[in-house]
């Protein structure tokens, strides 16, 4: 037996070996890819993982299948996109209609006329009656993912012709397009040709996918980690290709691992479009990387998406009712130091509820500056002005020291990466606040009005969302300094149940999400008028986690409906809302939710940069097919 | 042999109780979660999309009907009883419709195929190598590979992962760090799958080695260190027996007994999946399929893969318990 051990190990070294040297069709160490050509294949990111069913296609049953598998981005398409930040030839984008929208004076009916031309890729030509089939599919089956929507508003649809649509409304609804409109997602159009043949669409697997998109399935992992999709042959009639031919042939959506791993992908050249990674994985790829490229060319790098990380009170628990508690609170904050925990300082900061990114600083943040600056606020003692304008900057001051020439100087820049200003910490301010809210200090410690400890729990999600822990441990911290009994709650996985039942005292998420490129506000507002405000204990419909209810902000939101969407009301109705929401304070906005978006040029030039902020880079987004046509192979 | 039939009635009873307690337990364990799947669903369909407050409501109504989670708990835990008997885990609600034993035998094959090769080849060199220096304990060479056991088995599971994944995906790039196998590959017996899934197990199977080879080898080394002084290894060496002959046959074979229950054990935990491996290295398997059905709140898929890991573990304990009297005729079962 002894004998055998040398010939044992021998021979397991050998099979080692012969795995190892044996020439692989793999083009690289990692095997990214066989049998594809690197320089015509674009990798990026699926920021789902790895997929659970990854044989499944039918994006239109709830929780089915993956969505940025590229299925969303390549395959689908519908009516109008609306870009998150300055779009190929404007933010609108008119995809399958071939013109906007056109409503009746009340709201109630509304007509769509599409593009012609236009065919699923397996040659069938899209024309109205796909559209009346989604429409009709998911009001026949309620339990399919637009089904509650659309049976709640779809009274009855009219083809006059191919490619006309009338909808006939149940009730006034003057943003109803916006189901049709893809701000990430929206509701795809399914081909009637497909699903007209399936008895139950919900156990119907979709596979595989016909598409309305410029790509077609070419493969896919049945154990979920890539998808790789091929350019149609007859991508000119498809309504990305009308824009132009896409650059890419193959795009491979790959689950690459944990943060680390991307990285090391990519600087293996094996991942050209990371979706994301913490702060310090980009810091590495910036100095060690030539080849990487953010949106930003220099710190802070993240794209910012219009989405609103902030610090959301539960307005039905009775200590965060007052609205001086809540200033307060907001007054210990000092934003420079939450940014540099949070971000390490590649944040983009905001003091109303509404995202620093794409044309909202043209549209709120800059025209409000003056607004801002003038705004007081009653501490019960005396009046203060809590705005500093200059906060931004200051960021950028704090940082030039160890990064240099990376951080800009140009004041516009630094507004655009940094943001404009925040709230002066201020606890003389905090203090006489809490003092007319009826708090008292016992010794170093506060008390509520009732003589009680005042205690605050600062939910945050733990280590999947690094940064925004981080952000919650710091206003933790700082309320602590000032004798508050705040304590971190790391909620990891029940976050959402618990979010949805109120279960917090504060919590670090985002109630405010944007269309990015439009000025109506109506996609996250709308859900924050009392009619849908949950009793306490039941859960909470999305967006409105605070539970704030206000006969004010009721009546913008109802103004709101009754406009239009491109009217010049709902603009100045916003700004309404951004001047309700400052004096009321219901969450203290924070800093938008940036995401570092790492792409490589080793293959592909032509992102999008905020240089060149033609789309959002980041590659989850339904919205990211436009960059398909703007990427050139590197020559 | 009548006796031994009573064992074996005996332990298959035991084995079955265990079986009963251990999903009773994983059940209510699993009910007691504060993760409500059906809000993880609505929070994955709206966290991106534009749905108004009135169709969530519809939609959470909808959902709890659509995962079957109507009823009061002791109509759900009938129900859920029903479909163990027909080995039926139901659905699982974050991948709706896919059964959930769809999703198991999936992932299933790629741990075992892992775990199965790496348990087997530790055990093995680790018994071998163990054997060996605990009788040739004189051995320089043998000896210093004592050292590194020791230096390498308290270092956590994680760090050397890490340390493989950067040399050899980074500084060396020479191996995959993710998948089971390369992009655009068609799944089959055919060489360049074959040669990639093995490829892509080399990490992940040298990462459990590296930490499982330790234990293995310091257990056996000791074991065999009390076997020499026997007396009738003694004897024979006093009597001139070949002393590779004595190492063979008298020492380890006899030092083996409780090694073979360690490895028993190993292979049925392997049921468990290898979740930090499969997390680490991307690695398909039922680990990865564990967390992520915790992290969704699918009960039922929680509840399939526990159940096919307590089947395996009580499974195999149940093996030795029958095994041993016919392997070590000194036990008795009476």
């Amino acid at each position: 037996m002894i004998r055998r051990v040398p010939w044992v190990l021998s021979t397991l070294l050998a099979v080692l070996a012969l795995a190892l040297a044996v020439p692989s069709r793999e083009p690289m160490a990692q095997g990214a890819l066989a049998n594809l050509p690197r320089n015509e294949t674009l990798i990026l990111e699926n920021p789902e993982g790895t997929i659970k069913n990854a044989g499944w296609f039918n994006i239109w049953a709830i929780n089915a299948g993956s969505q940025s598998n590229g299925l969303q981005q390549a395959a689908l398409d519908t009516l109008w996109y609306i870009d998150p930040n300055r779009g190929l030839d404007g933010v609108w984008q008119n995809s399958l209609a071939a013109e906007k929208p056109v409503y009746n004076a009340d709201f109630t009916q509304m007509t769509v006329k599409l593009r012609r031309g236009i065919h699923w890729s397996d040659g069938v030509e899209f024309t109205a009656a796909d559209v009346v089939h989604t429409v009709a599919t998911q009001v026949k089956h309620k339990n399919m993912r637009w089904s509650a929507a659309l049976s709640l508003t779809v009274d009855a649809m009219e083809t006059p012709d191919p490619y006309t649509v009338v909808f006939k409304l149940k009730k006034p609804n003057s943003r109803f397009h916006a189901l049709f409109t893809v701000r990430w997602n929206a509701i795809w159009i399914m081909p009637k040709h497909v699903f007209e043949k399936v008895e139950d669409p919900l156990k119907f697997d979709f596979n595989k996918p016909v598409s309305l998109g410029a790509y077609v399935l070419h493969n896919y992992d049945p154990d979920g980690r890539w998808y790789i999709w091929r350019l149609r042959e007859d991508w000119q009639r498809t309504t990305i290709g009308q824009i132009g031919k896409p650059g890419p042939k193959y795009l491979a959506y790959i689950d690459p691992g944990p943060p680390d791993k991307r990285v090391i992908a990519q600087m293996n050249h094996e991942l050209d479009v990371i979706h994301d990674v913490a702060p310090e994985g980009m810091f590495t790829l910036a100095k060690q990387s030539k080849s990487s490229v953010a949106w930003f060319k220099g710190f802070p790098y993240a794209h910012p998406d219009p989405t609103l990380p902030a610090l959301i009170f539960n307005t039905q628990n009775e200590l965060f009712k007052s609205r001086d508690v809540r200033w307060a609170l907001a007054l210990l904050i000092d934003i420079k130091a939450v940014s540099m925990a949070s971000y390490r300082g590649a944040a983009t900061i905001s003091a109303i509820g509404i995202p620093p990114t794409g044309t909202h600083p043209d549209f709120y943040h800059g025209p409000l500056q003056d607004w801002l600056s003038a705004f007081e606020l009653d501490t019960g003692k005396r009046k203060i002005k809590p705005y500093d304008a200059t906060i931004g900057r200051q960021i950028a001051d704090l940082l030039r020291p160890s990064l240099g020439n990376q951080i800009p100087t140009d004041p516009k820049t630094i507004a655009a990466s940094f943001g404009m200003g925040w709230w002066k910490t201020n606890p003389e301010a905090a203090t006489e606040l809490l003092e007319k809210a009826g708090f008292k200090k016992a010794g170093s410690a506060w008390q509520t009005a009732d003589g009680k400890p005042f205690t605050v729990r600062v939910v945050v999600e733990g280590e999947s969302r690094p940064v925004m822990t981080r952000a919650g441990s710091m206003i933790a911290e700082q309320w602590r300094r000032f004798g508050i009994d705040a304590k971190v709650d790391v909620a990891q996985g029940t976050l959402v149940t618990r979010r949805s039942a109120g279960d917090f005292d504060t919590i670090i998420s985002w109630s405010v999400e944007t269309w990015g490129g439009h000025q109506d506000l109506s996609y996250f507002l709308d859900s924050w008028h009392s009619q849908f405000i949950a009793q306490p204990g039941s859960p909470q419909p999305p967006r409105n986690w605070q539970r704030w209810p206000n006969p004010e902000l009721d009546k913008i939101i109802e103004d709101i409906r009754k406009v239009g969407f491109d009217d010049s009301k709902s603009l100045e109705l916003g700004r309404e809302y951004v001047k309700l929401a400052v004096r009321e304070m219901p969450t203290i906005p924070l800093m938008s939710y940036n995401v570092f978006t790492v792409m490589d040029t080793t293959y592909w030039t032509g992102y999008p940069t905020a240089e060149d902020p033609y789309t959002d880079p980041v590659p989850n987004w339904g919205n990211s097919r436009a960059m398909f046509v703007r990427l050139k192979p590197k020559s | 042999m009548r006796s031994y039939a009573k064992h074996i009635a005996r332990r298959f009873a035991q084995f079955l109780l265990v079986v009963f307690i251990g999903i009773n337990l994983t059940y209510v364990i699993t009910h007691m979660t504060p993760i409500d799947p059906v809000e993880q669903s609505i929070a994955a369909v709206t966290s991106f999309g534009n749905t108004s407050p009135e169709a969530i409501a519809m939609m959470r109504q909808s959902l709890r009907e659509l995962y079957g989670l109507t009823g009061g708990p002791f109509e759900q835990y009938i129900n859920f009883w029903r479909r163990i008997a027909i080995a039926d885990f139901g659905p699982s609600l974050s991948a709706f419709p896919t059964p959930v034993s769809a999703l198991i035998a999936r992932a299933l094959p790629w741990t075992i195929g892992l775990l199965v090769a790496a348990t087997l080849i530790t055990w093995t060199l680790g018994n071998l190598l163990g054997g060996l220096a605990g009788y040739y304990h004189d051995k320089r060479s043998l000896n210093v590979l004592a050292v590194i056991a020791i230096g390498l088995h308290p270092v956590p599971y994680y760090i050397v992962a890490f340390v493989l994944l950067v040399m050899f995906g980074y500084v060396w790039p020479l191996l995959p760090i993710a998948g089971g196998y390369g992009m655009n590959m068609e799944q089959g017996f055919n060489v360049p799958f074959v040669l990639s899934v093995l490829k892509h197990s080399i990490l992940p199977a040298l990462s459990l080695m590296l930490i499982g080879l330790g234990g293995w080898f310091l257990g056996m080394r000791s074991l065999v260190s009390n076997v020499v002084s026997e007396d009738y290894v003694v004897y024979a060496e006093l009597a001139g027996v070949d002393r590779r002959r004595i190492l063979g046959s008298y020492v380890m074979r006899n030092a083996l007994v409780p090694q073979v229950t360690g490895l028993a054990l190993s292979l049925g935990a392997i049921f468990n999946g290898a979740i930090i491996t499969e997390q680490v290295f991307g690695y398909p398997g039922i680990g990865s399929l564990l967390v992520s059905a915790v992290y969704a709140g699918d009960y039922g898929l929680v509840l399939g893969v526990t159940t096919v890991s307590i089947v395996g573990v009580s499974a195999a304990v149940l093996i030795i318990d029958l095994a041993y009297p016919l392997l070590d005729p000194r036990v008795r079962v009476a």
